[in-house]
């Protein structure tokens, strides 16, 4: 026993090293409270909550679960402001009240497309790489680790009225609102402003059904 | 086999010190241009400024083929609901999710060659040591790539390199958007991609027939799909014209990789 724990003691000590080798290029991230990383990833963490939360996994608090998070993003999102760049140079032609009923119709279409993929979740980690600051501007750099793999999903955000407010994500380098432009662009050429709401409202009805 | 460790002690010192200063030139970058001080927003849809741009950068593509395209895009939208969904699902209840991963990690390992010519031909020489040594590993102590050997205790991380992004990588553009049946989509450059990865496919080299072929690629989408499956109904069924989304969404993600 002794011969073999002289032999496992430096296999540890071998092993830290490397450890110590491998692990020592991560820099660590003085962070305050009102960073944007802080914000975001405190909004995560409490939708993560929820998600874990096993008294809200019945079927019965299906609806409650789906509230309680909406509750979180809608804090997290400016959806106004997402509505707007995914209408482009549309967005200036409108009318108030025609602004005002797309930026929800926009918001029940995001919430659809994550919400089904909140539906997946088990137990995946979210890991917060790095951000940067520019004025009233920021980028957030996180990761998902769903099992083997590491998913990289960026943040932009906006300052607004001292809060920083999600305005788009990239998903693999795949931006949502610059996805959902030229998705949208592609129907108004055809079909104008009109035929997208419309398109819009037929796409929430269906997945309405479907629940 | 000692020379590609060597390499990769000297490439990973090296790495170390670039990674070092390139995040420092990105911070100045930041700091210089912060100058411009953007306006308060109102509520009128403005061209935004250059870090905006920066993030929003993906072009559209061009898709002069677009008929067929769309055609094509039906073809495989109903191949996916009608065959390979079913298929996919079935398979997914007679094997565990370990297996699945198992299989994923055995054809991804097959891939290595590809992607270690790849990162060498853009000249990333730390890339390609890394991904010899995980093809080593993983294919002896990882028993034929079917665990993640190199990863899990090494921490080396595969890369995603293939030839389109070489091609990418000198300059070239995507040339114009293609939706192949079966393959999905792709464009002009990705597709001569394809052919130059083919060739650094192991398979090649065992001069199979083109039913083992067909078949491996079958399953390995099988596998595949019922490792992600929902992700496909989701994303098309929140898109509003589904070709479009995924065309853009197939643009934006390869010129993502390619910047990398």
């Amino acid at each position: 026993m002794g011969k073999y724990s002289k032999q496992l003691s430096l296999i540890s000590v071998f092993l830290l090293m490397v450890w110590m080798l491998l692990s020592g290029g991560e820099r660590a991230l003085a962070l305050s409270e009102n960073d944007p990383l802080v914000q975001v990833q405190k909004s995560v963490d409490e939708i993560l909550v929820i998600l874990q939360s096993e008294e809200l996994q019945t079927p019965e608090k299906k609806d409650e679960r789906k509230q309680r998070i909406l509750t979180v993003v809608n804090r997290m999102f400016d959806f106004r402001g997402m509505a707007r760049s995914s209408l482009g140079q549309n967005w200036n032609s409108l009318t108030t009240e025609e602004r005002d009923s797309f930026v929800s119709l926009f918001a029940s279409l995001i919430e659809q497309r994550y919400i089904g993929k909140i539906d997946a979740y088990s137990n995946q980690k979210v890991i917060y790489k790095d951000q940067r600051v520019r004025n009233n501007k920021a980028r957030v750099y996180t990761a998902i680790i769903d099992r083997d793999l590491e998913i990289p999903i960026d943040y932009s955000l906006q300052m607004s009225q001292g809060k920083w407010l999600i305005k788009d994500l990239k998903i693999e380098n795949v931006s949502l609102i610059a996805n959902y432009r030229r998705d949208f662009n592609s129907i108004i050429r055809k079909e104008q402003f009109a035929g997208l709401v419309e398109k819009i409202t037929e796409q929430l009805e269906k997945s309405e059904m479907q629940n | 086999m000692a020379v590609f460790f060597l390499l990769l002690t000297v490439t990973h010192a090296w790495s170390g010190g670039t990674a070092d200063q390139s995040s420092d030139a990105q911070t100045d970058v930041t700091l210089a241009t912060g100058e411009a001080v953007s306006d308060a927003e109102d509520d009128t849809w403005t061209e935004e400024d250059n870090w905006d741009d920066e993030w929003d950068e993906g072009d559209t593509i061009a898709d002069p083929l677009e008929p067929i395209n769309r055609f094509f895009f039906h073809f495989n939208d109903k191949l996916y609901y009608w065959v390979l969904k079913p298929v996919s699902r079935g398979y997914s209840a007679i094997t565990p999710e370990d297996v699945r991963i198992v299989v994923r990690n055995f054809f991804d390992n097959l891939r290595t060659p590809t992607r270690a010519v790849n990162s060498l031909l853009q000249g990333q020489v730390r890339d390609s040591s890394v991904e010899v040594t995980r093809f080593i590993l993983n294919s002896t102590v990882g028993i034929f790539g079917l665990g993640d050997f190199a990863k899990d205790v090494l921490d080396l991380r595969s890369t995603k390199e293939d030839t389109g992004q070489t091609l990418g990588h000198y300059g070239a553009g995507g040339g114009f958007y293609i939706c192949w049946p079966f393959l999905g989509p792709s464009n002009l450059r990705d597709s001569l991609g394809l052919v130059g990865d083919a060739y650094l496919h192991p398979l090649i080299f065992l001069d199979s027939d083109w039913e083992v072929v067909v078949g491996l690629w079958t399953f390995e989408k099988v596998n595949y799909t019922a490792l992600t499956l929902g992700d496909y109904e989701l994303f098309t069924e929140t898109a509003l014209d589904p070709y479009t989304a995924v065309k853009d969404a197939y643009n934006q993600y390869r010129n993502g990789l390619i910047k990398e």
